[in-house]
């Protein structure tokens, strides 16, 4: 892609222009309005901020694949629920790995090697982009990640070719997946980051993970950079967390050169009035200098960044780790706001299991006397997300099957 | 008694890394703290400038209601308690700086859920296996059980009431008294300072929408009664012009799914997405936003 030419949406979507606005302007508006992970913008109180122009329409023109979102099974979403996956908060393997062939096999209607059959075949290099944020309450579990693998290495996959992976290496290690847990299993984050100073850069002042990310592949916002972002004490603080900090989010090499599958196992949690689950996993940890993102954009890029061919074309399964929710003080780690859940999630699409999860969590919230933020804006990208074509957000097209151990 | 903060300074004379002013350091309990738990790596110390460093997620929230700095400190047990075999038992206790009691109490009334108390810990909290969160004066501490392990939940304890016994005393802040008794829902007192507490009860607008501007602080609570449900929001400001300035920004630059059905120069009707009510009332310096009502308001 030439990194200076880029299509308006505008000519890409089947919408007129003035809808169209509208729902940018919702999904821009999350910033200001103020969700947990972004930046509060005081300096524009008067002018709601103008729609930021993206790449996306240049992601639309890729012609698609087999293996594109939303998938074989668009809108449907399956959920297993067992109370003995977490007892005396501890997680059970075993009943865990049932609950992943429960939701397998219901999911595809097919058994588990022709399961995996549908998706991949031996020699595909298989990445589990987990999020290992907030352990050990609210992470993704090992105990999942086992099972996916064991159900990958019993159908042919090597170990070799299985990479469990997030943006971050030492969060990796603080949520369980070294290697001496997952022994041959590949464990990569996309980027080293040193909290306390300078030895993230190398000889010639670049940071050591430069060359984990692919300077030809790209999301870009148009005007947004990651200079003097709310929260990092200067720029080069931002560099240390995102290595880069201009109009352009880099893709990890290891999604657009090595990669030929993805499985998503985000965590199940909140982030404000909003969630941080299927399309945020993806949508925030596949690309770096996201956090200038943030303010602008915020969901917007969950449905933006799936839209990339490199991600669109490879992610073929999502399971949630239900096994734990947490309801509020999200994204971050809450205890106080942790519950037991005994749920994984599946589908192929996305979407589609965004809206289930969001709709439940809101419940949930609700029980527990949380306030809930119902306006439009926390949904609306998944709405997007359907105008595309990448998955499925009305409710009334979604087929959600629960199942009970 | 008094080598305890002695040993403390000696301590973290040794660390590489010292802040340059870190009065919060002599809160945190000593190395070797109850014959058991040594310090474990660095002391981290964090401003306003890179909060964002330690939180993933919600540190706008801190600045927002006004932060100064928060100290972290990991301790790690010498010995293997009989009942808890793993070596990774750990206590990491976070220290919050706010500027104020009141910010304090904002954040505090937005992480500590539902409240759940030991009745022998004085302070007000909330505790589980995993976390024992207190605010006292302007600061906020949290203790947190790194792997939930029961047998160590007496050391949350003992290291929140260390901490509590070397802050500023509380004084009362009768945050509630300007909102109505009758009908409000236990739990539900929020405070507001900017647009991200805000968020998390309603969306009026973008941005400041309140002109809050981080120095206002509103109050809001929930409300189930004989007259139905509601949120109600109340912002006094420091004078009338301020009152009447944030009426006519809501005024002018209300939400796009919120529809206006009427107003005046004191008073705004409008009707939300879900086909709830909304009214926004002027009365001198004082703001007072009702939502959720299920009925246009008279």
């Amino acid at each position: 892609m030439n990194k200076n030419a880029y299509t308006s949406m505008n000519s890409i979507l089947a919408v007129n222009r003035r809808d169209f606005v509208k729902a940018l302007g919702a999904c821009c508006s999350l910033s200001a309005g103020g969700l947990v992970l972004g930046v509060p913008d005081f300096a524009q109180e008067k002018q709601p901020p103008s729609p930021v122009e993206t790449n996306i329409a240049d992601f639309m023109k890729v012609p698609r694949t087999k293996h594109s979102l939303p998938g074989p099974l668009p809108g449907h979403v399956i959920k297993v629920t067992d109370k003995r996956s977490l007892q005396e908060e501890k997680s059970d393997a075993k009943v865990i790995a049932g609950m992943f062939e429960k939701g397998i096999t219901s999911l595809t209607g097919k058994n588990m090697k022709e399961s995996f059959g549908m998706f991949f075949d031996r020699h595909d290099v298989v990445g589990l982009k987990v999020n290992p944020v907030g352990p050990p309450l609210i992470n993704t579990r090992p105990e999942l990640v086992e099972a996916v693998i064991e159900w990958l290495g019993g159908n042919g996959i090597s170990k070799q070719n299985i990479v469990i992976w997030d943006r971050f290496d030492y969060m990796l290690t603080d949520a369980g997946f070294t290697s001496q847990r997952f022994p041959g299993v590949r464990i990569e984050g996309l980027q080293t980051m040193d909290e306390n100073g300078n030895k993230w850069r190398d000889k010639d002042g670049n940071h050591v993970s430069r060359e984990n990310f692919d300077q030809k592949v790209y999301y870009f916002a148009k005007g947004i950079v990651g200079k003097n972002v709310l929260g990092y004490k200067d720029d080069e603080f931002y560099l240390n967390q995102h290595v880069f900090n201009g109009e352009y989010s880099y893709f990890g090499k290891l999604i657009t050169q090595r990669l030929t599958k993805i499985i998503n196992l985000p965590p199940y949690k909140n982030t404000g009035s909003g969630i941080s689950m299927a399309t945020k996993n993806l949508g925030y940890g596949s690309i770096c200098n996201s956090a200038r993102l943030h303010a602008p954009l915020f969901f917007k890029v969950c449905t933006e960044v799936l839209a990339a061919p490199v991600i669109r074309d490879k992610l073929v399964l999502n399971v949630t780790d239900g096994i734990r929710g947490q309801y509020d003080g999200g994204p971050d780690k809450n205890a106080q706001f942790v519950y037991p859940n005994h749920s994984l999630y599946f589908a192929t699409d996305p979407f589609a299991l965004d809206m289930i999860c969001h709709r439940e969590l809101m419940a949930k919230r609700r029980q527990m006397g949380s306030e809930v933020n119902q306006h439009p804006r926390f949904t609306e990208y998944l709405y997007y997300a359907e105008k595309l074509g990448l998955g499925v957000a009305s409710v009334d097209k979604i087929k959600l099957v629960t199942l009970l151990a | 008694m008094i080598l305890l903060p002695l040993l403390c300074f000696l301590h973290f004379g040794a660390l590489d890394v010292l802040p340059a002013s870190s009065p919060d350091l002599t809160l945190l309990p000593p190395d070797g703290f109850l014959q058991t738990w040594k310090m474990s790596e660095k002391v981290r110390v964090f401003t306003s400038a890179d909060l964002y460093g330690h939180i993933d997620g919600g540190a706008e929230l801190f600045l927002e209601f006004g932060f100064e700095q928060l100290t972290v400190q990991l301790y790690t047990p010498n010995f293997r308690p009989s009942r808890t075999p793993k070596q990774e038992n750990e206590l990491q206790v976070e220290v919050y700086r706010m500027t104020d009691p009141i910010a304090a109490a904002g954040v505090y009334l937005l992480k500590c859920g539902n409240e759940s108390l030991d009745p022998s810990f004085r302070e007000r909290h909330a505790i589980n296996k995993y976390q024992l969160l207190f605010k006292r004066d302007r600061y906020l501490v949290i203790v947190n059980n790194v792997e939930g392990d029961e047998g160590i939940q007496p050391a949350m304890l003992d290291f929140a009431r260390f901490i509590a016994s070397r802050l500023p005393a509380e004084k009362p802040l009768l945050l509630d008294e300007s909102l109505p008794k009758k009908g409000m829902v236990k739990d539900s007192l929020r405070l507001i300072r900017g647009p991200y507490a805000l968020q998390s009860l309603y969306t009026l607008g973008e941005g400041d929408i309140l002109q809050l501007r981080r120095s206002v602080t509103a109050v809001s609570a929930r409300y189930g009664d004989a007259n139905g449900k509601r949120t109600v929001i109340l912002a006094d400001y420091p004078d009338e012009q301020a009152a009447r300035g944030a009426f006519l920004h809501v005024q002018s630059n209300l939400d796009g799914y919120l529809k206006v059905e009427a107003k005046n120069e004191r008073r705004l009707v409008f009707k939300d997405y879900a086909g709830e009510w909304g009214v926004i009332s002027l009365a001198g310096r004082r703001l007072m936003v009702e939502v959720h009502l299920s009925k246009k308001p008279a």
